[in-house]
């Protein structure tokens, strides 16, 4: 039982969890990491060097992969090339009771390795926005407070980005920003004569210089190769796997564990506290108990719900921490109804060279400010402007020798965007337990069970109308719209369901992510959030992971937890 | 030994030379049991590698349609080069459903008479065809099926794009006519064109 104790124990191995273990480690607390996946090293990315000619049927997603895959491959993001990071469906069953697509990474690392690396911070509008506007609970914490741990994962992160002084989308601790190219430069200046609309470029977790710091020295600057998804041998982006485990692996206080599922949080009546938690091996099938003085659950917002609604005990019959009755509802993500393209005449004797692993921003400005609109909150826009590619020739007459000059050319520009849109939270949009029906390892599956509402049906309309406006007021040509079915969880951004709050009676955790009722728990993934912005939200995952270890810390040493 | 089995032998060395010595096994066996695999006037054979999916005959349609829309000329590789036809025939066998797969088997035979019945040909199946022949026939029919419905994409269209994909993934296709960059270091938005060696970037 020794061998199996430790000072605290991490759930999770992503964007949560590894900042976690770092942390904890760096503070002197033995920490043992349990991942479900996996063991993955930096370095270890099979696929990341391969020539585009080595990736079978030119890359495309095979119907062997979407059959084991389907739900991974609704978004369009499992091909040859990083397919190994999505999860087999078919071996990881839930119930959508309604279309909910869960997109998931088990590995070390988790969805770090595979996230988009867009990183903005929350603002004072958006901490103060439920309180003013009487939407599910308040936020427990200002944006001051949360403001200087900003800093501090912006710094150690490596976050790129430019400083535009937008109150709605504070400013952060920026690396140089990324080029806009040609197009996207007189696409800015257009948006701000015409609509006093900002773009800017976007800010993301790649190395567009050195580190400010030396604590990875494992990490070199972004080459431009835009094959991020693939896992970054250069290090050149942020990721679990590439910064925050191995600090916490050269602290010697870490002990890292791949396929370990957690499914169950040990609550001890006696003590009124956690005593650890209870592991089945994804391997072999064998039971382990882990025992620490506290414990992080990491484990995403709908991994870190299961845990806590499969850990029922005398004191918890309804879920572990669950006394408000909140856990597993109020589901977010953004809400991504449709894509917007243009064509643009001109610029053919422009391009671009190196390949962006980046693209535009256009912050909100819906209800900022004195816009007022018939719905709360508001959206923001990630696009790019490119040339097309070689198959604008797929639907054409053209062969031979005129065919092949003709691709020796780029083909027009043309600019794409995406709205993301904010989802307010509904006690209504939810997720559960099924306990009749089991997965492989016997474990209970998880039920979905929410949709896109009102206010998020009225914010369309702004998102795809304001979207031709801009494309329009910029002189752009053959400006569409298109409309695509969004279920929740397609944007990836999956959240809220073990809120924090002020109120134990209607929240899961207190401003520090720690579990109401039980304060030797932390949660600190996508779970906490009490609304959602319409931002990214990793940068602000790891803020709140780092708060609230510090905090976790400190009680520790007073003997509070 | 007959004279058929000449042939054999006389196309066994060509295709080995082409491969630099190479032939598989099977292929050599396909060649001197002489089933489907031949030369035609563009150059095109199967003989080097065996179809998955497409039959000998089907996968030989398929090379010389994939070698009309892009052929080879001097000092620029085409799709015979780049393996298009093999590239064509494991991604018909891998990445589409069955009703697209179905689709496109139905789709040969059905080019293969309008190729044979067109004037341009002279009354000649589309793989005896010479170069100029199999052109003309193939923009012609590429432009109807373009006017045509194309929602499923008709055989014709699913081939093209297919030879597009292939041919611009693969290394010759890539590093011929474009600018690879494994590592580029660097991105930078606003480069005039006359800066670039090649105008085409990779991305």
């Amino acid at each position: 039982m020794e061998t199996n104790s430790f000072d605290a124990i991490v759930v999770g191995s992503g964007m949560s969890g590894g900042w976690a273990a770092k942390e904890l480690t760096e503070k002197g607390l033995k920490t043992l990491v349990l991942e479900r996946g996996r063991m993955v090293r930096h370095g270890e990315y099979p696929t990341a060097t391969k020539d585009p000619w080595e990736l079978p049927y030119g890359n495309r997603i095979t119907e062997e992969t979407r059959h084991r895959k389907p739900v991974q491959s609704r978004t369009g993001y499992p091909t040859p090339a990083n397919q190994h990071w999505f999860v087999d469906d078919l071996d990881n069953p839930y119930v959508e009771e309604q279309p909910f697509d869960w997109l998931r990474g088990y590995h070390v690392g988790g969805r770090s390795l595979m996230w988009a690396r867009q990183s903005y911070r929350f603002g004072p509008l958006d901490f103060e926005a439920n309180a003013k506007e009487g939407v599910g609970v308040p936020w427990p914490i200002t944006y001051d407070e949360i403001a200087p741990w900003y800093d501090k994962v912006e710094v150690f992160a490596g976050i790129s980005g430019s400083v535009e002084g937008l109150h709605q989308l504070p400013d952060g601790k920026y690396l140089p920003p990324h080029d806009l190219n040609c197009v996207e430069v007189d696409f800015k200046k257009r948006l701000d004569e015409k609509l006093g609309r900002k773009l800017i470029i976007g800010r993301c977790a790649n190395l567009t210089a050195p580190l400010t710091h030396n604590e990875s020295p494992q990490r070199g600057t972004c080459q431009s190769r835009n094959m991020c998804i693939r896992g970054c041998p250069f290090g050149g982006y942020f990721s679990s796997v590439s910064a925050t485990l191995p600090s916490a692996e050269r602290t010697g206080n870490m002990t890292l564990l791949p396929n370990q599922i957690v499914y169950e949080v040990i609550y001890d009546n006696a003590k009124g506290k956690a005593t650890g938690v209870r592991v089945l091996d994804a391997q072999t099938g064998k039971q382990t108990d882990y025992f620490a003085k506290i414990v992080f659950l990491c484990a995403s917002a709908l991994g870190s719900a299961y845990i806590m609604l499969n850990s029922t005990s005398s004191r918890f019959p309804n879920g572990f921490g669950n006394d408000s009755g909140e856990l597993g509802h109020n589901i977010m993500d953004h809400n991504k109804p449709g894509s917007s393209n243009a064509s643009v005449e001109g610029y053919l004797d422009m391009a671009y060279t190196g390949r962006r692993p980046n693209g535009f921003y256009i912050p909100r400005y819906r209800n900022v400010g004195k816009d007022k609109r018939g719905y709360l909150r508001g959206f923001g826009y990630q696009g790019r402007a490119s040339r097309a590619g070689f198959n604008r020739f797929n639907d054409s007459s053209m062969i031979g020798e005129e065919l092949k000059k003709a691709v020796q050319e780029p083909g027009p520009w043309n600019v794409s965007m995406t709205g993301f849109g904010e989802i307010l939270p509904y006690h209504e949009n939810y997720a559960r337990l099924d306990r009749d029906k089991k997965d492989k390892h016997g474990l209970p599956l998880l039920v979905v069970n929410a949709v896109v509402r009102e206010n998020e049906r009225k914010m369309e309309e702004d998102m795809k109308n304001d979207a031709a406006e801009m494309l329009e007021a910029a002189g752009f040509k053959d400006v569409s719209v298109r409309s695509d079915a969004y279920h929740l969880g397609n944007c990836i951004h999956e959240s809220g369901t073990a809120r924090m709050g002020t109120d134990p009676k209607k929240s899961v955790l207190n401003k520090f992510n720690q579990v109401h009722a039980c304060k030797n728990v932390f949660v600190t993934d996508g779970s906490f959030m009490p609304s959602f912005g319409c931002q990214n939200p990793s940068l602000s995952y790891m803020a709140f992971t780092a708060r609230a270890v510090d905090h976790a810390v400190e009680e520790l040493k007073k003997g509070n937890v | 030994m007959s004279d058929d089995m000449m042939q054999r032998r006389e196309i066994l060395r060509r295709v080995a030379l082409m491969l630099g010595g190479a032939v598989s096994a099977p292929a050599a066996l396909a060649i001197l049991q002489g089933c489907s695999a031949k030369e035609t006037p563009g150059g095109e054979t199967v003989a080097s590698w065996t179809p998955k999916f497409l039959t000998g005959h089907e996968a030989l349609i398929v090379s010389a349609i994939a070698s009309t829309i892009i052929p080879s000329s001097s000092g620029s590789s085409g799709a015979t080069e780049a393996g298009v036809g093999a590239f064509i025939d494991s991604a018909l066998a891998a990445v589409y459903p069955k009703e697209d797969q179905d689709r496109f088997k139905a789709g040969i035979p059905v080019f293969e008479s309008a190729a044979k019945a067109a004037q341009a040909g002279n009354g000649k199946p589309f793989v005896d065809q010479m170069p100029g022949e199999r052109e003309e026939f193939l923009k012609e029919y590429l432009g109807k099926a373009l006017e045509g419905e194309r929602d499923p994409k008709p055989f014709i269209l699913m081939a093209r794009e297919l030879t597009l994909l292939g041919f611009y993934s693969s290394k010759v296709g890539i590093t011929e006519n474009m600018e690879y960059v494994a590592v580029p270091t660097a991105y930078h938005g606003c480069v005039p064109l006359s800066e670039m060696k090649k105008h085409v970037y990779w991305e």
